[in-house]
């Protein structure tokens, strides 16, 4: 854990300082995971502050300080779920579903130069997203925090609340579909 | 040949992993942060004290309409009914009317003419 148990439960007795440590502690991995969660930038520190300000408002239905991170990761997924609802429903896109013409004039128009190393991350980014559009919205975000973020079993049955095996059976399906994408883009010569 | 496709996508997932930039939260992340949590602290505020208002009129009106019922007829005294009131109301109508029918004089018949 990033933070001491006692700041945890000075925070959830209402000490605003404490929680305020906490918020910073964390922020970092918060945003982080949100970012590989939502895949646009611009909306990440949004959704990292609704989570927090679920977190400050859930603090109390908190039973002990030991499950202080699943829950952190479980308003995470939630939030960073909610999001993608709204913008589906307000049929925003993200870049992966633009062609790659729409996705070179957005980067003129951003004025953004960058260099080969950075062109090829993007493209790793580009192409690994439109892997995952092989899934629904809620195996995408299991995926990622298992195979993207290194979450163990253990630690996606807290966040969750579902028994290790109807995780492993979700997950291993969505990884064979993703991995028939994976296979097809790369028999095109995709990759 | 499975394996290899396997070991391909993790390794993808991994280089995946690092293309991905961190996010570097920015200056205003806390002030925002706090500006939220007030702003739904104070709907929560305005919220409750609407449920506390209505709760409390929801109680004083039950508690006048309890009052009402308890001041109104004594118990154990038949209130008369809608219908009763208007049997009373009429009944020196009906009286004349039945009086009349009364005094007429009864039709004789003629049971030779059947």
């Amino acid at each position: 854990m990033l933070v001491e148990q006692e700041l945890i439960e000075r925070a959830r007795g209402g000490d605003t300082a404490a929680f305020n440590e906490m918020v910073l502690a964390y922020r970092k991995r918060i945003l982080g995971t949100i970012s590989r969660l939502i895949g646009r930038p611009e909306d990440v520190e949004d959704v990292a502050q609704e989570v927090f300000v679920r977190l400050y408002y859930s603090l109390d239905q908190l039973r002990t300080a030991e499950v202080f991170e699943p829950w952190l990761y479980r308003l995470t997924v939630n939030a960073s779920y909610d999001y993608l609802r709204r913008s589906k429903r307000r049929g925003e896109s993200r870049m992966s579903d633009l062609s790659e013409q729409q996705v070179m004039m957005a980067d003129a128009m951003a004025g953004g130069k960058q260099d080969a190393e950075d062109r090829q991350r993007g493209e790793i980014r580009e192409f690994v997203d439109a892997l995952f559009q092989h899934v629904s919205e809620e195996d995408r975000l299991l995926l990622t925090l298992k195979e993207v973020e290194g979450l163990s079993l253990k630690e996606l049955e807290k966040i969750y609340r579902v028994n290790e095996n109807a995780l492993k059976v979700r997950l291993f399906r969505a990884r064979q579909r993703v991995l028939k994408a994976y296979n097809a883009a790369t028999a095109d010569g995709k990759l | 040949m499975m394996n290899q496709d396997e070991s391909g996508l993790d390794e993808l997932l991994r280089s995946y992993r690092s293309a991905c930039p961190d996010v570097e939260p920015g200056p205003l992340f806390m002030p925002m942060l706090w500006q939220k949590i007030e702003a739904r602290h104070s709907f929560w505020w305005v919220f409750q004290g609407f449920a506390r208002t209505a709760m409390a009129g929801c109680a004083a009106l039950a508690l006048l309409l309890l009052a009402l019922n308890l001041a109104g007829p004594q118990p154990g005294l038949p209130s008369p009914s809608y219908t009763d009131a208007l049997v009373a109301d009429h009944s020196a109508e009906k009286m004349y009317y039945a009086e009349s029918v009364i005094t007429r004089q009864p039709v004789q018949m003629d049971d030779s003419r059947y």
